[in-house]
């Protein structure tokens, strides 16, 4: 269904997630839910189109620091299947039409599971050539969330270790 | 190997303080100069220079001086593990997923409180 995986290229995260299948897929396929996770805090989304079809436009725009919105990713879906598969692909945005600059596709599966529903996304980016020009690209946004998820992680564990 | 989890200390202790972690955030988009780096801080210029001095030390941004502006940068390497790349896009996900499932599951709740 995934097509073969490439393991320089590709990433699959998975996860139980402990809830019914439905909210899962609400909380991808409302706006105003998507807006609440996509993008780490204090940075903000704000999601410009989401055309839930083949060919619709997916595009969102970030915020940081309170600065102004900004383009973030720019897309279009390839699949729907209600409350199981969501394609998409920054290689083309709405309808169909050739993006500028392509790197990824992204197959979200969502599966009953005894504790609640099976979440997982599997991503299949383009050769290492262009990853060094996205690198430059798209710094900010990759870097800068390393950096926050590092710091995150020192909070939890400090708060963690301080409660128990 | 133990240099490497030493570089991650210092990676860890920067990231352990808000100051420190605001200034790696905006030089992640770019160079700054001291004074535009202080000026969200309320913060004494000696103080706010302890914290630029720290994180020059421990190698994770580098600072020049040209005439009376020190201008600082980040400095890539020491978060430039092998396949950074990769991992960038994974932290990304991963970040993604967990606030997916936390917001899933905080909805949820709320849901069935109703």
């Amino acid at each position: 269904m995934t097509g073969s995986t490439n393991p320089d290229l590709d990433l699959t995260m998975s996860r139980v997630i402990k809830a019914p299948r439905q909210a899962v897929w609400n909380a991808w396929t409302d706006r105003a839910s998507f807006e609440q996770w996509w993008v780490p805090a204090p940075a903000k989304c704000r999601v410009l189109e989401m055309d839930l079809r083949p060919g619709g436009a997916f595009t969102t725009q970030i915020s940081e620091n309170g600065g102004e919105f900004k383009p973030h990713l720019s897309g279009c879906f390839l699949a729907i299947d209600d409350l199981e598969r969501i394609v998409f692909t920054n290689a083309l945005v709405g309808g169909w039409r050739p993006a500028e600059h392509p790197f990824m596709t992204a197959i979200i599966t969502l599966r009953d599971h005894p504790a609640g529903t099976e979440y997982v996304a599997h991503v299949m980016h383009k050769s290492r050539a262009d990853r060094d020009t996205h690198e430059e690209m798209g710094f900010h946004d990759g870097w800068g969330t390393v950096a926050e998820q590092l710091a995150t992680l020192v909070e939890q564990s400090s708060v963690g270790a301080g409660t128990t | 190997m133990q240099q490497h989890s030493e570089h991650l200390n210092g990676i860890f202790h920067a990231l352990a303080d808000p100051t420190r972690r605001a200034v790696l955030g905006r030089l992640g988009r770019g160079p700054a100069s001291v004074s535009e780096l202080a000026e969200p801080f309320d913060m004494a210029l000696p103080s706010f220079m302890k914290h630029i001095r720290f994180l020059e030390g421990n190698g994770l941004i580098r600072t020049h001086k040209d005439g009376r502006v020190r201008t600082c940068a980040i400095e890539r390497k020491p978060f430039a593990v092998a396949e950074a790349w990769l991992s960038t896009q994974r932290a990304l996900w991963e970040g993604r997923t967990d606030r997916l499932e936390q917001f899933v599951i905080t909805a949820h709740a709320k849901d069935k409180s109703k």
